[in-house]
């Protein structure tokens, strides 16, 4: 599946899915042009990710992960290679391939539901029916356990409460795929373990292909279908781990710890190697 | 949090007034200045009740404000859609800014020479002082307020799929709003300055023109009552009305924490 496994061997890699890939990036790489100098963020990363997948990027800070998202989400462009949706160049931002980020990003301007609205004011289906969208927000805010607070303001949501609104105006305009950045760092753990148990309720439901980043093994491994590891800067995919669990998965499980372990184990490594390559 | 503190402050705002009044009315009874030209609380009280009771205040301070209420949302509107692409655009930012900055420094009164040798001692006069006294802390505003829309909103934006076109109203200037209000408030301070200074001169009605026949009529109770009344309704709507909906707004973009 990809070039990098050479070194180690993928496990669970032959019993792949012959699901057809949905975002599939070739060679892609970003170099960053830094006062005059050229800094390389990702060496050249090849992956295919499957309809109704779940992809977790994983790695120490630094590592181009990031940088990665930013890419398939179309908010920068890669100096080389080509990411392609559904056999489509991505070129710019757009819903099919929605970003959520590490803060809500809520419009402020806007009560919860018109937020939820707001994605779809531009898909195809919804432009001019205002009440389709409004009934498709309703849904949306209802699966988050969040009718009640249609009308209220941003500001008068909680921290928890405002990550479901942001996932409801992800969902909103049924994107091919969910791009999470970080999903919930600044929360607490009693928050964060019901998101991720509603994420992974929705996912079971809506099987939506969505990529992730983080450098939380437990969350990589509560999370993820697969997890790809990256080495350290400049980011590169040292291996990926097939979380073979089923959903949906309570974080505090010791088979997660498990898994999390193994993967924290193979980040260890990975910056062990990256050290010394740094003081060249 | 408990209302009792700020309901003190509230106290020792009110003792700080009435120290102000009896030291007023005590240099006053000291005779230092003679009565004529530094007249008692009470009198200048007075002699704004008189002005009442003849129907020379009501009108003038409505006709006043009426003209800030026309003028002024004509400056506004004229001030957002000059920040908007100096907010957007870097070269019409670089080039528009310091001449705005330049015009703002120019005191309101300033414009009045210019605005008799256009308009004549015509009401339009006053709306040109007025616009022309506030438009750059409006545009200043909106251009500062684009300029320091929080990243994360534009991104938000784009990944939700805003075509280009629907940028600037749907995203751009309610993300902006929280500045633009805070310039609206200012240009609305620097109209009400422009406004007075030019009722001084051409007008018939208006506290400016109050002013003016005070100072015909050596009535300095009325200059002074007329001053009084003129800070009132400038403290009363940039704290009541503009402070008001500026709060409001910083509290929903989260710009507040609440104690």
């Amino acid at each position: 599946m990809t070039q990098n496994s050479s070194s180690v061997p993928a496990p669970g890699e032959s019993a792949a899915a012959p699901a057809p890939a949905k975002l599939r990036l070739a060679n892609v790489t970003k170099t960053f042009e830094n006062a005059g100098q050229n800094v390389e963020a990702l060496k050249p990363i090849n992956l295919e990710i499957r309809e109704g997948e779940y992809v977790v990027l994983f790695g120490p800070s630094g590592c181009g992960k990031s940088t990665l998202l930013n890419l398939i989400a179309g908010f920068e462009e890669p100096t080389s290679g080509e990411i392609t949706l559904e056999g489509r160049r991505v070129t710019r931002p757009g819903h099919d391939r929605l970003m959520m980020f590490q803060e809500h990003a809520l419009f402020p301007w806007l009560k919860v539901i018109d937020n939820v609205v707001y994605g779809l004011g531009w898909r195809p289906g919804y432009r001019f029916r205002p009440r389709l969208r409004r009934q498709k927000a309703r849904e949306l805010l209802k699966l988050m356990h969040l009718e009640e607070f249609a009308r209220s303001p941003i500001h008068e949501l909680s921290g928890g409460m405002k990550q479901r609104a942001a996932l409801a105006r992800a969902l909103a305009p049924d994107p091919k795929v969910l791009l999470i950045d970080e999903p919930f760092p600044a929360l607490d753990a009693l928050v964060r373990a019901r998101l991720y148990s509603e994420l992974q309720d929705i996912l079971v439901r809506t099987r939506k292909t969505i990529v992730s980043v983080t450098h939380d093994p437990r969350e990589a491994a509560c999370l993820g279908d697969r997890v790809i590891v990256f080495t350290g800067r400049p980011g590169s995919i040292k291996t990926e781990i097939k979380v073979d669990l089923p959903r949906p998965r309570d974080i505090n499980d010791p088979q997660v710890a498990g898994y999390a372990g193994k993967i924290a184990a193979l980040l260890e490594e990975g910056q062990r190697e990256t050290i010394p390559g740094e003081k060249v | 949090m408990k209302p009792s503190p700020e309901k003190k402050f509230r106290l020792y705002v009110f003792g700080f007034y009435l120290l102000l009044f009896v030291i007023w009315q005590a240099l006053f009874s000291l005779r230092i200045i003679p009565d004529y030209l530094f007249p008692s609380p009470l009198q200048v009280g007075w002699r704004l009740w008189e002005l009442g009771n003849d129907g020379m205040l009501w009108p003038s301070i409505k006709a006043t404000l009426a003209r800030m209420a026309i003028g002024f949302s004509i400056a506004a509107g004229i001030g957002l859609v000059i920040g908007m692409p100096m907010g957007m655009s870097r070269v019409v930012n670089s080039c528009l800014k310091s001449l705005f900055l330049g015009l703002q420094t120019l005191p309101s009164a300033a414009w009045v020479p210019i605005s008799l040798l256009i308009f004549g001692l015509s009401d339009s006069g006053i709306y040109f002082v007025v616009i022309m006294s506030s438009v750059a802390a409006v545009a200043i505003a909106t251009s500062d307020g684009i300029l320091h829309i929080p990243p994360i909103y534009l991104r938000a934006a784009r990944t939700l799929g805003t075509p280009g076109y629907a940028m600037p109203f749907r995203v751009i200037l309610p993300a902006a709003l929280p500045r633009i209000v805070t310039g609206v408030k200012l240009g609305w301070t620097l109209g009400w300055h422009g406004a007075v200074s030019a009722e001084l001169i051409k007008s018939s009605i208006g506290l400016g023109y109050l002013l003016y026949m005070g100072r015909e009529l050596n009535d300095a109770a009325q200059v002074l009552g007329i001053m009084v009344l003129t800070i009132l309704f400038g403290l009363l709507l940039d704290r009541f009305l503009f402070g008001q909906i500026e709060h409001r707004i910083r509290r929903r973009w989260g710009l507040l924490t609440p104690a």
